[in-house]
């Protein structure tokens, strides 16, 4: 057993599990409270009062536009100069600029423009025939969205969304590069970055955390591939092709 | 130049402005308004260099040759996997001491490496110092290559779109394989790409934000040394924390960038859809 604790490798693996609670802690946050605020922008954007129309409209572009990077300076260095007037008499500077809560602050605006841009698109492609068929039961407004234009919008969105949460997994790692890093709160880009300023060996460290995040969006993707199968667990399912093994090395 | 700007400016505006214009016009702002050719050149080289990688990536991915074949799907999945910021950072530091290993192989002793052990790199001789702009350079490509893998699928994707009947045409006229990859495919499939390529460039220009942890005295470095509390002994404090004033405008700068990529996309995809029957 000792052979492998000694290995390089191996230990890097076990030094790392620590600081990647934290890029899971951010993503985990971000992404509940990111739905609902993404659906309610979609629907602003879609919805027939013009001023909430426009003003979703500007969030969305705006934060899709601008690099996180530059928002999360720009949100940090905010939160910073209402820090003498606000936080402190309200005592709550502590928490307000910490980078548990800020960070995941300005992840859920960022990834709720994303989101809220995908969850859009797939509002519009709602099947039409679905829709009319609601009305002529005589359903109610409400009724309508809840039972058909809804569970619609999320069927067609959540291959899309899928993406944008792994990239939102991916972006976790500009927070302690934009937010100071209290104590030993490190994430996997910190730690490794400290593990590389030690023996200077970059292929190693940055591996091992590059292997985490691969590992993670894999499983991001295969979680949330059982939700869309379940999703669409009433749709007739695609013929899949049986697999063969008939390797073509040379086409 | 500026001295006229600035006073035809007054003149216009009134005396009160005069301090405010003075004071963004001095030195380090000026310093500051310099320091935006560094994301525009990176932006522009940045994709230059994804475009060439995004076709070398979707040509290994639809090679005959097995091999070739297996690496394309690897810099593309890889790359991908990754968060860009890790690669962003990794490259250039993988690419310094790989240089860097094959300088200790010709300059150091044996001797020299085997006491320097453990640290890095071996001798002083093998130490490669980089400039500022070698480090602009090495962003160029890592951008590039990040970039590229996204391209990499994109451009792929469009290779297929190309209709079957067009190559079948061109082969039918006699052009070899080679001919008709590169002179119908390729030429072919930027209507189909076009879109797709946009998404990357949008991801690209945005990426450019990034330039700063490369050592690169860019926008935002500048900015948040034009905003941090600035205190003189003789003038006593000029301003307090402007940090998120000079962040905003960068905000709002790269929402303009967005807007114009936007509007000649869109220009270049009606340009490459002539003679298209398209939707919409």
């Amino acid at each position: 057993m000792d052979w492998l604790l000694d290995n390089a490798f191996v230990q890097d693996i076990i030094t790392l599990a620590r600081p990647a609670t934290f890029n899971l802690y951010f993503a985990l946050i971000s992404i509940p409270l990111g739905f609902p605020f993404a659906m309610l922008l979609a629907l602003g954007k879609n919805s027939g009062n013009r001023l909430i129309s426009w003003l979703s409209r500007a969030y969305i572009y705006a934060f899709r536009g601008s690099p996180l990077f530059i928002q999360f300076f720009m949100f940090y260095s905010f939160a910073l100069s209402l820090n003498r007037t606000l936080w402190k008499p309200m005592g709550i500077d502590d928490i307000v600029l910490h980078p548990l809560f800020l960070g995941p602050l300005v992840l859920v605006l960022n990834t709720s423009a994303y989101a809220a841009e995908i969850f859009y698109g797939a509002l519009k492609t709602v099947p039409k025939g679905e829709i009319e068929a609601a009305r002529a039961m005589g359903m109610s407004k409400w009724q309508e969205f809840w039972s058909v234009t809804w569970p619609n919008t999320i069927r067609l969105a959540w291959p899309a969304y899928t993406n944008e949460v792994v990239f939102l997994f991916h972006a976790t790692v500009l927070v302690y590069f934009t937010l100071p890093v209290i104590n030993e709160q490190k994430d996997l880009m910190n730690k490794a970055g400290e593990l590389f300023e030690k023996d200077y060996n970059v292929f190693l460290h940055f591996s091992v955390a590059a292997l985490y995040f691969i590992v993670i969006s894999m499983m991001i993707f295969f979680v949330f591939g059982l939700v869309h199968k379940y999703l669409t667990r009433h749709l007739k399912k695609e013929e899949t092709p049986k697999f063969r093994f008939n390797p073509k090395y040379m086409r | 130049m500026i001295d006229t700007i600035v006073n035809a400016l007054v003149g216009l505006l009134g005396e009160d402005w005069r301090a405010g214009l003075e004071y963004i016009t001095n030195g380090k702002h000026m310093a500051w308004y310099a320091s935006f050719k560094f994301t525009l050149i990176a932006a522009v080289a940045g994709a230059f260099f994804a475009v060439i990688f995004g076709l070398l990536g979707a040509a290994a991915k639809q090679s005959k040759f097995a091999p070739l074949r297996w690496i394309g799907s690897f810099y593309v999945n890889i790359v991908r996997g990754v968060p860009d910021v890790l690669f962003f950072i990794f490259f250039p530091l993988a690419f310094e001491q790989t240089v860097e290993y094959f300088f200790s192989r010709a300059r150091c002793t044996a001797e020299e490496i085997a006491n320097n052990a453990g640290s890095w790199p071996p001798c002083d001789a093998a130490q490669w110092y980089l400039s500022g702009n070698d480090y602009l350079i090495l962003a160029c490509v890592s951008l590039g290559l990040v970039y590229g893998a996204f391209a990499a699928n994109v451009i792929h994707g469009a290779m297929i779109s190309v209709p079957k009947g067009q190559l079948e045409a061109a082969q039918a006229y006699g052009f070899t394989e080679k001919q008709v990859f590169w002179r119908f495919k390729v030429r072919q499939m930027w209507v189909y790409a076009l879109p797709g390529l946009s998404n990357v460039w949008m991801l690209l220009l945005k990426a450019t934000s990034l330039l700063s942890l490369l050592q690169i005295a860019d926008i935002v470095l500048w900015a948040d040394r034009l905003g941090a509390p600035n205190y003189l002994a003789r003038a006593g404090l000029v301003h307090p924390d402007w940090r998120w004033k000079y962040y905003l405008a960068l905000f709002i700068f790269y929402i303009i960038m967005a807007m114009i990529s936007e509007r000649v996309f869109r220009a270049l995809q009606n340009r490459a859809s002539r003679g298209m029957v398209t939707v919409n």
